[in-house]
């Protein structure tokens, strides 16, 4: 496969923010399937920083091959999701946000003061091994997967739960079997959001995993709207395209992300791209 | 297993306390298989605190619950709906923005087998059972007339359309047991009348009906059996024809209304 010499070059000027874009658009996933069931998870960003940390110490303690490395990154995040969901599936939604602000945090206490997690200074010289194809092709299998089922019953199931809870239960809607899947999944994605971008960066650090990247995840789907995966990812798209667009006026930067997530709140609550799944009725 | 004589739905002692007042007191139902059952009182007398009950929405005090011969007492909501119990709401909660369609298929969710490989790879397994859900769904929605508007968001349905709609949905879970509270409330006489010839077609050896209903005539008209609550008591079991002669019935209703009207009075 060879691709042409002007994709090439656009490709390296902007690689950086093609990897942010991939990257993003899990996260968004990520935060999509939490939402789409009803819930708030503030713990994406926790959840990421785990499959950062776990994968970049696979490369470098136990210098595994990337093709280990990547499936393996899950596992950190996934059993964290499950130590947090299982206590918090019978309470109501609130616990379980509260539960996940407080999962960044302590995460971010153990990265600071345990040594093998490198302390303030992070981990450095992880090699850069995630390609731009392995990212868009995680992201397009994930926008899929997520799209066919979320076109079936479990799709109906969950956009039962989001409208009324109750009464999907007593549709025989099992709602904290679908919590706690919702929430592993969501761990997984954002746990190989975490490993690609650990290794097309070199380095990570602790404060990268914390409170305000978990919000600015969240105002990706929140932006973007939750009745599609691919909404919730032109969301990603959409706030990572924008600072760059603007580098020239550093001051309206900085407040742009506010102003935005304010505006799609007040004035698009189903987001930009609000429509809902279309079902087909076969 | 269930001896054909068996009642479908017993309870026992069943009782449910909040700060300060006891909604269901010790109440002991017994729900034969087959036929309209209804359960009357004023209002607060506990008929939906005893559907909650029911259907597992709400935890009991004291007291069990059995139904086709196992205790259900611990069983939760969703349990309860595969075991064959449905149930429609006093203040309707249809899914407003799914289709009317969408609506109905969500009744039919303990049905769906399909494993998440079949689903993602749309195997023929799968397009096959969607295409029996669909099947299911519309037919739920011949019974109750609405096939019209399987298209249409459920929120755009007139009030007792509404109505109509969430007996689909319990339908489509194909029930042995249909908890109906108030349906015909907000319906004009027209529709009251098209919603008794409905209940009597639903009404079979299959699906048994427990029904909760302040239009008397409706009641009456429907029921084989009556059951009245008041303050949570069950002070009556029987006939429809028995209970308009009960004293304690009477005393029940005219107490309330009584109540109604100095509470108008002085309110
Ligand atoms: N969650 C709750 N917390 C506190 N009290 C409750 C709760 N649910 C019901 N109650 C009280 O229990 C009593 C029975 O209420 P319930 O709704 O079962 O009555 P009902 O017979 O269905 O009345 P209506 O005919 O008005 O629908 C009422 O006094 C009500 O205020
Ligand atoms: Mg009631």
């Amino acid at each position: 496969m060879s691709i042409p010499p002007w994709l090439d070059d656009l490709l390296w000027t902007y690689q950086n923010l093609i990897h942010a874009m991939g990257v993003n658009g899990l996260l968004a996933l990520s935060m999509y399937v939490v939402l789409a069931i009803g819930q708030l998870s503030l713990g994406q960003a926790a959840f990421m920083g785990l499959g950062a940390y776990s994968s970049a110490l696979m490369t470098l303690k136990l210098k595994l091959p990337f093709f280990v490395v990547l499936p393996a990154s899950v596992a950190a995040p996934v059993l964290v999701a499950l130590l947090i969901g299982v206590p918090t599936l019978r309470l109501s939604g609130v616990y379980l946000a509260i539960a996940t602000i407080g999962l960044g945090e302590v995460l971010r206490a153990v990265y600071l003061n345990v040594d093998v997690f490198g302390g303030a200074l992070g981990l450095n010289g992880i090699p850069e091994r995630a390609e731009t194809w392995m990212i868009f092709g995680i992201l397009a299998a994930g926008i899929t997967g997520l799209w066919l089922v979320g076109r079936s019953g479990v799709g109906r199931a969950m956009e039962a739960m989001r409208e009324d809870p109750t009464a999907a239960a007593v549709m025989g809607v099992n709602v904290p079997r679908y919590h706690l899947a919702a929430l592993v999944t969501s761990a997984i994605l954002a746990g190989l959001a975490g490993a690609l971008s650990a290794h097309v960066s070199s380095f990570i650090g602790p404060n990268e995993y914390g409170f305000e990247p978990a919000v600015t995840i969240l105002s990706f789907a929140l932006l973007g709207g939750i009745g599609t995966p691919i909404a919730a990812v032109a969301g990603a798209w959409f706030l990572t395209l924008l600072p760059e667009l603007m580098r020239d006026l550093p001051q309206v930067r900085l407040t742009l992300n506010g102003v935005i997530i304010v505006l799609a709140v007040l004035f698009l609550p189903r987001g930009l791209l609000g429509w809902r799944m279309g079902r087909k009725a076969a | 297993m269930t001896l054909p004589h068996a009642p479908l739905l017993t309870t026992q002692q069943l009782t449910r306390r909040y700060a300060g007042l006891v909604a269901v007191d010790h109440v002991d139902l017994v729900v034969p298989q087959g036929g309209v059952h209804a359960v009357i009182g004023p209002n607060g007398a506990g008929k939906t605190t005893l559907f909650n009950l029911l259907s597992g929405l709400v935890t009991p005090s004291e007291g069990r619950i059995s139904f086709a011969g196992a205790d259900i007492t611990a069983q939760s909501a969703h349990r309860r709906a595969g075991l064959g119990i449905a149930r429609t709401f006093q203040n309707i909660r249809i899914f407003g923005a799914m289709t009317v369609l969408e609506n109905v298929l969500t009744g039919l969710h303990p049905r769906l087998r399909s494993s998440l490989g079949a689903v993602i790879f749309r195997l023929p397994s799968f397009r096959a059972e969607e295409r029996d859900a669909v099947a299911g769904a519309r037919a739920a929605l011949d019974l109750v007339g609405l096939s019209a508007r399987a298209a249409d968001p459920a929120s755009s349905l007139a009030y007792g359309d509404q109505r109509r709609l969430e007996i689909a949905r319990a339908m489509a879970q194909n029930p042995k047991l249909l908890l109906l509270d108030e349906p015909a409330a907000g319906m004009n006489p027209a529709e009251t009348v098209a919603l008794g010839e409905l209940v009597r077609r639903i009404a079979s050896a299959h699906t048994t009906i427990l029904l909760v209903e302040h239009d008397m005539g409706f009641v009456m008209r429907l029921s084989d059996s009556v059951t009245v609550l008041n303050f949570g008591r069950q002070i009556f079991t029987g006939t429809p024809g028995a209970v308009r002669s009960e004293p304690a019935v009477v005393e029940a209703y005219l107490g309330a209304r009584l109540a109604a009207k100095l509470q108008a009075h002085h309110g």
